[in-house]
């Protein structure tokens, strides 16, 4: 059997786990589907307010004030899950104590720890992908002018972006035992500069050379390009080559703080606390 | 030309350096006082002995048996289970070598007992037919079959014990380290699982065990040999009739 077999059974076995527990947490998932009716009722009234004037600020982006708030917060939100997924799981594991026991079964620590970001991520592809459709469907968000192949390009160099990111916020938890800081400082920084509400052309110059030290303002930018004026792979070269190069850096730097970090664990013995 | 021992551990010792304190760290140190909790342990154990290691709370017991299986590094010396260096580890270190914890923490509470196992048999490599008949196989052979789909969080103490030893079980390891097994168990409870692990889970399938408990009763009833240890450091190496005498009770 072959490392991709086995950690798509791994995937398998904790997905029918997840949904099994699911269960149990009835209320939850209520309350997570009422959270999600008002953040769309909140889009609406936003997109209603913003797109009533003609706004030159979103004249490259068609005008449509729905369309880059909705795509702005759906990558922040993929942006989050990417960093805090791992990081996230590894404190809930050594607080419930199963971080120690899966780490003694022969599953390598990728296949054990990589599993629920995935799952994250892949939720979280199906409800962005959700919200689109209802975006499409219910508040006349257009989609027909989307360039498909820049999207299915950009997506796996988003995904790698955001993972390396996740690796380096999850060894940085587990080195500092406390919150996930590289979360909490990435977050807040792509949020306030990357244009998730607002393009990040309204900002100063010298906030705008920063805004391009972050994965998420050329993730937006391709997102947006591609769905919402049909931009080719050509003309957003630029945020291309930045989103390769963020993949090539963080997915190895990553990987090689997260490997430092749960080395340090089996010498600490902190896989079982936290 | 004999066998290699099924456990052989030479010299281990393991200083932990726990983080300082903020003010500390301010001061530029980022460590604490360093704490010796095993120096200059050597023991071996052959293949198909039982052996306990007992000593008081802080005694280095659970080091040790994390250091053997492959959990925790060792500070200095060296270990080998199963004919393989436990740094080294490796898939196939964790096949042959099962850590059995009681931690009740470490299952997921609100799925069955047989979904967790499913999940961890998956962690073993296994295919889903192979980890549904393994889950069956050991939910039976410890005695959960009848409670195998009820939520974790609905058993009682011992039966989570038993879950735990159930999922040491799933690869059929060679050699078991047991950590604190029966703790926190009533008398009947704990005099069940041990003769349970004793006769069917260790001696009828050949396998070696390092029983890691503070209960002198434990001791007698399951090792063939005791291990003593106190401040990290082991003092005694002795049979089961000189327990009362080792540890002065």
């Amino acid at each position: 059997m072959n490392d991709l077999g086995w950690f798509g059974r791994i995937m398998w076995a904790f997905i029918r786990r997840e949904l099994s527990a699911l269960g149990g947490y009835r209320a939850a998932f209520v309350i997570r589907l009422l959270g999600v009716g008002l953040a769309i009722a909140s889009t609406v009234f936003l997109s209603r307010f913003v797109g009533a004037v003609a706004n030159p600020y979103l004249a490259s982006y068609g005008g449509n004030y729905l369309g880059f708030m909705v795509l702005g917060l759906l990558a922040a939100t993929f942006q989050q899950v990417g960093v805090s997924g791992l990081a996230q799981r590894i404190r809930t594991a050594q607080m419930m104590g199963t971080l120690e026991a899966e780490i003694a079964t022969p599953a390598p620590p990728w296949m054990v720890l990589g599993g629920p970001p995935m799952y994250e991520f892949g939720a979280a592809a199906l409800r962005s992908a959700a919200y689109l459709c209802a975006a499409t469907l219910m508040l006349g968000l257009d989609l027909g002018r989307a360039n498909w192949l820049s999207l299915a390009l950009a997506v796996p160099l988003i995904i790698a972006a955001f993972s390396g990111l996740g690796l380096l916020a999850a060894g940085t938890t587990m080195l500092v035992r406390k919150m996930n800081p590289v979360a909490m400082v990435i977050g807040s920084l792509s949020f306030f500069l990357s244009g998730v509400l607002y393009p990040v052309s309204v900002l100063p110059g010298w906030l705008r050379a920063l805004a391009q030290l972050l994965p998420l303002t050329h993730a937006l930018a391709v997102l947006r390009g591609a769905l919402l004026v049909g931009a080719s792979p050509a003309a957003l070269a630029r945020s291309f080559v930045a989103l390769i190069i963020f993949a090539g850096v963080l997915a190895p730097v990553g990987a090689a703080v997260f490997a430092y970090a749960l080395r340090r664990a089996r010498i600490d013995g902190s896989l079982s606390h936290y | 030309m004999t066998a290699e021992p099924a456990v052989v551990a030479d010299g281990l010792g393991k200083i932990f350096r726990p983080p300082a304190e903020l003010a500390e760290m301010l001061r530029g140190r980022f460590y604490g006082k360093p704490l010796e909790a095993l120096s200059q342990v050597s023991f071996t154990v052959s293949s198909g002995e039982i052996v306990c290691v007992m000593g008081p709370n802080g005694a280095g017991k659970s080091t040790l048996v994390r250091i053997l299986g492959g959990l925790l590094m060792p500070s200095s010396g060296s270990a080998r289970v199963s004919g393989v260096d436990v740094v080294a580890g490796g898939a196939d270190f964790r096949r042959r070598v099962a850590f059995v914890v009681g931690d009740e923490r470490s299952f997921h509470y609100r799925v069955t007992g047989r979904a967790n196992l499913h999940y961890f048999a998956a962690l073993h490599g296994l295919s889903g037919s192979d980890a549904r008949r393994r889950a069956g196989a050991v939910l039976e052979r410890v005695g959960l079959a009848a409670a195998a789909d009820r939520r974790y969080r609905e058993y009682s103490r011992g039966m989570r014990q038993r879950l735990a030893l159930a999922r040491g079980l799933l690869a059929d390891p060679e050699v078991l380290l047991l950590d604190e097994p029966t703790l926190g168990l009533d008398p009947r409870g704990a005099r069940d699982l041990r003769a349970f692990l004793r006769d069917d889970v260790i001696r009828k399938t050949g396998r070696t065990a390092i029983v890691c408990s503070n209960d002198p009763t434990e001791a007698k009833a399951m090792a063939d040999r005791v291990l003593f240890l106190d401040g990290g450091r082991l003092y005694a190496d002795a049979p089961p009739e000189r327990i009362e005498a080792e540890l002065g009770l």
